[in-house]
C-alpha cells in the first residue's frame, strides 16, 4: 500500500449529502481491487484517517473515485475540500472480493455508500464473468440513471431504471428504494435480489455468488438469503479504524473458525468476509 | 558539521539503537504490519515493541474498541494476543532481527504470571522486555499494579531473576506519585522506564445513550496527552538520571518538534504510537527534523540533546 499526497481533480456534490471525489493517486489506482478502500486524512485537525471504499480506479489516468456521505465531522470537512487541494491518502487497503471464478454469476448487492465497491466489482467483471448489480438507496442516487434495455428475470415492472455508466458497459442493474423514488423497486434491495434469484432456473441459480456492502440490516438480509438459497455470500464490513494497516487491532469483528472465536481486523483481514464466518450474521 | 555527520544512534539499557525512535506496543501489531506500507523501513527505527502479551492467549474486548476524540483517541483492545509461547514459536522467527531490535511487552494478572512471561521471552530473540503494569483495559492486573507502587515493584522483582535481558517498566500517568513508582521499580531491578502509557477516559454515544467503547473506558493517546506525558517525564527524569536509567518518552509525539521537546525533557529514546496512525511514514520525517535541529544548534548527536532542559 502507498501513502501519497493526492490532488482532488473533481468533487461532485449530490442530494442527501452524498459526494463523489476523484483523486489523482497513480500508485493506488494501479493496484486497487474491488472491495478495497483508501484511508484519507481529511484535515490536520482530525487525528484519525477516514476509511472510504474505492468506487472506480483508472490505472491509465491514475485516478480513483470515492463516494461518501457526510456522517460526522470528518466527512463534513472532506465535503468542503476543493478541486486542486491535496489530501494524504493511504491505500489500497484490505482483502478484495474474490472475483476469480469465470463460471460464477456474481450477484452484487449494494446499499447507500455500500454501492461503490459493487460498481467497481461489476466493472472489473465485464468480459470475464456474468454479473448483475442491485443497488438500494433512501435518497436520490448520486449517479446518472436511465431506463434499462436489458431484461432481468423476476424484476417487477416498476423497476426500470439502471445506472447509466453500467448500462453503457452492458452490466445489468436495477435499483430499489423505500422512499418512492421513480423507476425503482419499492422495498429493500435484498428483496429485489431475491425476486431475481427465485426467477432463475435451478442450474442458473446454483452458480450465483452473493457479494454485498451496505448497512447492517441489509447485510443481515443478504446473509439470510444466502442461507435460504444455499448460495455463498460475502459481506464487506465497516468498523471504526485507526491505523488501517493491521497494527492496532482496533477495527475488529468476531469470527467463528473451526468452532473457535477470533477477533479479525476489518482493515487487513477484511473488509470482505464470508457471511458464514461471522456469528453476528448467523 | 553537516547533517549527515550527526549521530542519531543511542545507547539504551545497554543496547545500541540505530535511531532514537521506538515504535510503541499495541500500535504496530507483532512487528511487521507497517512493512505493508511502501517506503516504511525497520532501518529508521531503533526498536519495535510487540503487542502486549500474556501467558495464555486472549481474545480481547468486543468492538467498538477505538474512537476518535479531540486531538486524540480512546482504545480498549483488551490485550488481544495469541499467548507468549505462540509469539516465541511462531511470530518471532519470521521477524528480521538483523534490521532492528524487537522488544516484548509483558502483561499478567499476578507477579507469577509476569515472571513466567519473562521466562518464556528470555529464551527468544527479543533484546528487551517492556513490563506493562499500566494497561487500563483489562479487568485484572494491568493498571492495578501500575497504580500501586509496591505492587509495581513486586512485578519487577518477580521478573528480574527470570531473565538477563533488559527490563523496561512502563509507568502509568494515572498514578498519584509517578516519581515514587519510578524509584521503586528501579530499585527492584528495572533497567529502563517507559513514560507514559495512556490516560483513562470515555466517550458517550448520544443517540444510543451508551458508552462508545464496549469496555466503557479506554486509554487516551495522541496529541491530547502530550503535555501530561512531558510533565510525567520531567517528574521521572531526576530519579532515573541519578540511577543512570534511560527513559523511553512517549505520549502524543506526531512531529519532529514533539520529539525534540521530549528529548530536551529527558527522553533517551522517543516512542511513536498514535502518530503513526496519522502518518505511517512519520519515522523518516522525525529523523530528518532531528538532524536539521541538531545541526542548527551545533550539536553532534541526539544524546547531547537529551535532558538539556534549562532549569
Ligand atoms: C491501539 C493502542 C493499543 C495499545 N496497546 C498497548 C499494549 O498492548 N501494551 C502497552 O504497553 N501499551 C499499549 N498502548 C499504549 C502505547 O504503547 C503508548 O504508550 C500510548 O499510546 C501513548 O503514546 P502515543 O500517544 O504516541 O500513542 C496502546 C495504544 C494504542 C493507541
Ligand atoms: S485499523 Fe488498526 S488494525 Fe485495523
Amino acid at each position: 500500500m502507498f501513502e501519497c499526497e493526492a490532488r482532488i481533480v473533481a468533487h461532485a456534490h449530490h442530494a442527501g449529502d452524498q459526494h463523489i471525489l476523484r483523486l489523482e493517486a497513480p500508485s493506488i489506482a494501479e493496484h486497487a481491487l474491488p472491495g478495497q478502500f483508501v484511508h484519507v486524512r481529511v484535515s490536520d485537525c482530525h487525528l484519525l484517517r477516514r476509511p472510504v471504499s474505492i468506487m472506480l480506479a483508472d490505472a491509465e489516468k491514475g485516478t480513483v473515485d470515492l463516494l461518501y456521505k457526510v456522517v460526522g465531522e470528518g466527512t463534513r470537512v472532506l465535503a468542503a475540500c476543493q478541486v486542486g487541494q491535496q489530501l494524504s491518502v493511504l491505500g489500497p487497503i484490505g482483502r478484495p472480493f474474490d472475483l476469480g471464478d469465470a463460471g460464477s454469476r456474481y450477484v452484487l448487492i449494494g446499499g447507500g455508500v455500500g454501492i461503490p465497491p459493487m460498481i467497481f466489482a461489476a466493472v472489473r467483471l465485464v468480459g470475464f464473468a456474468d454479473c448483475v448489480l442491485f443497488a438500494g438507496s433512501e435518497v436520490a442516487f448520486p449517479f446518472a440513471l436511465r431506463p434499462s434495455t436489458m431484461l432481468l428475470p423476476g424484476v417487477q415492472g416498476n423497476a426500470i431504471l439502471s445506472i447509466a455508466s453500467l448500462e453503457d458497459r452492458g452490466i445489468p442493474c436495477r435499483l430499489a428504494s423505500n422512499a418512492g423514488l421513480y423507476g425503482c423497486f419499492e422495498g429493500h434491495v435484498p428483496e429485489l435480489a431475491r425476486q431475481y434469484l427465485m426467477a432463475l432456473d435451478e442450474a442458473e441459480r446454483s452458480r450465483c455468488v452473493l457479494l454485498a456492502c451496505g448497512p447492517h440490516p441489509m447485510l443481515h438480509a443478504v446473509a439470510r438469503l444466502g442461507r435460504e438459497l444455499d448460495l455463498p455470500a460475502f459481506l464487506s464490513l465497516e468498523e471504526f479504524m485507526a491505523c488501517g494497516v493491521g497494527g492496532c487491532a482496533g477495527c475488529v469483528v468476531k469470527t467463528l473458525e473451526e468452532g473457535r472465536e477470533h477477533y479479525r481486523r476489518v482493515c487487513v483481514d477484511g473488509p470482505v468476509f464470508p457471511a458464514n464466518m461471522l456469528p453476528e450474521f448467523a | 558539521m553537516t547533517v549527515t555527520d550527526i549521530d542519531l544512534s543511542v545507547e539504551f539499557a545497554g543496547l545500541r539503537l540505530q535511531t532514537p525512535i521506538v515504535l510503541l506496543s499495541g500500535c504496530v501489531g507483532f512487528g511487521d504490519e507497517y512493512t505493508r506500507v511502501d517506503g516504511y523501513s525497520h532501518e529508521h527505527v531503533g526498536a519495535v515493541i510487540l503487542k502486549g502479551t500474556t501467558l495464555e492467549p486472549r481474545l480481547g474486548n468486543p468492538p467498538h474498541r477505538i474512537y476518535e476524540t479531540p486531538a486524540g483517541m480512546l482504545n480498549a483492545i483488551g490485550l488481544q494476543n495469541p499467548g507468549a509461547r505462540h509469539v516465541v514459536e511462531h511470530i518471532l522467527p519470521r521477524l528480521p532481527h538483523d534490521k532492528t531490535h524487537f522488544w516484548a511487552n509483558a502483561n499478567g494478572t499476578s507477579p507469577e504470571e509476569y515472571a513466567e512471561v519473562a521466562r518464556i521471552f528470555d529464551d527468544s530473540p527479543v533484546t528487551a522486555i517492556e513490563i506493562n503494569i499500566s494497561c487500563p483495559n483489562v479487568k485484572a492486573g494491568g493498571i492495578h499494579f501500575g497504580n500501586d507502587p509496591e505492587m509495581a515493584a513486586r512485578v519487577v522483582e518477580a521478573m528480574r531473576p527470570m531473565t538477563s535481558k533488559p527490563l523496561i517498566t512502563k509507568l502509568s500517568p494515572n498514578n498519584a506519585d509517578i516519581a515514587e513508582t519510578a524509584r521503586l521499580v528501579i530499585e527492584a531491578g528495572s533497567d529502563g522506564l517507559s513514560v507514559i502509557n495512556t490516560l483513562v477516559g470515555m466517550a458517550v454515544d448520544v443517540d444510543k445513550r451508551i458508552p462508545v467503547i464496549a469496555n466503557v473506558s479506554g486509554g487516551l493517546s495522541g496529541p491530547a496527552i502530550k503535555p501530561v506525558a512531558l510533565w510525567k517525564l520531567h517528574q521521572c527524569r531526576a530519579i532515573a538520571a541519578r540511577h543512570g536509567i534511560p527513559i523511553l518518552g512517549q505520549g502524543g509525539i506526531c512531529s519532529p518538534r514533539d520529539a525534540i521537546e521530549f528529548a530536551i525533557t529527558g527522553a533517551d529514546a522517543i516512542g511513536l504510537g498514535t502518530g503513526l496512525f496519522l502518518d505511517p511514514l512519520l519515522c523518516p520525517k522525525v529523523l530528518d527534523g532531528l538532524r536539521t535541529y541538531l545541526e542548527r544548534h551545533g550539536l553532534g548527536s541526539y544524546a547531547e540533546l537529551v535532558g538539556s532542559l534549562a532549569s
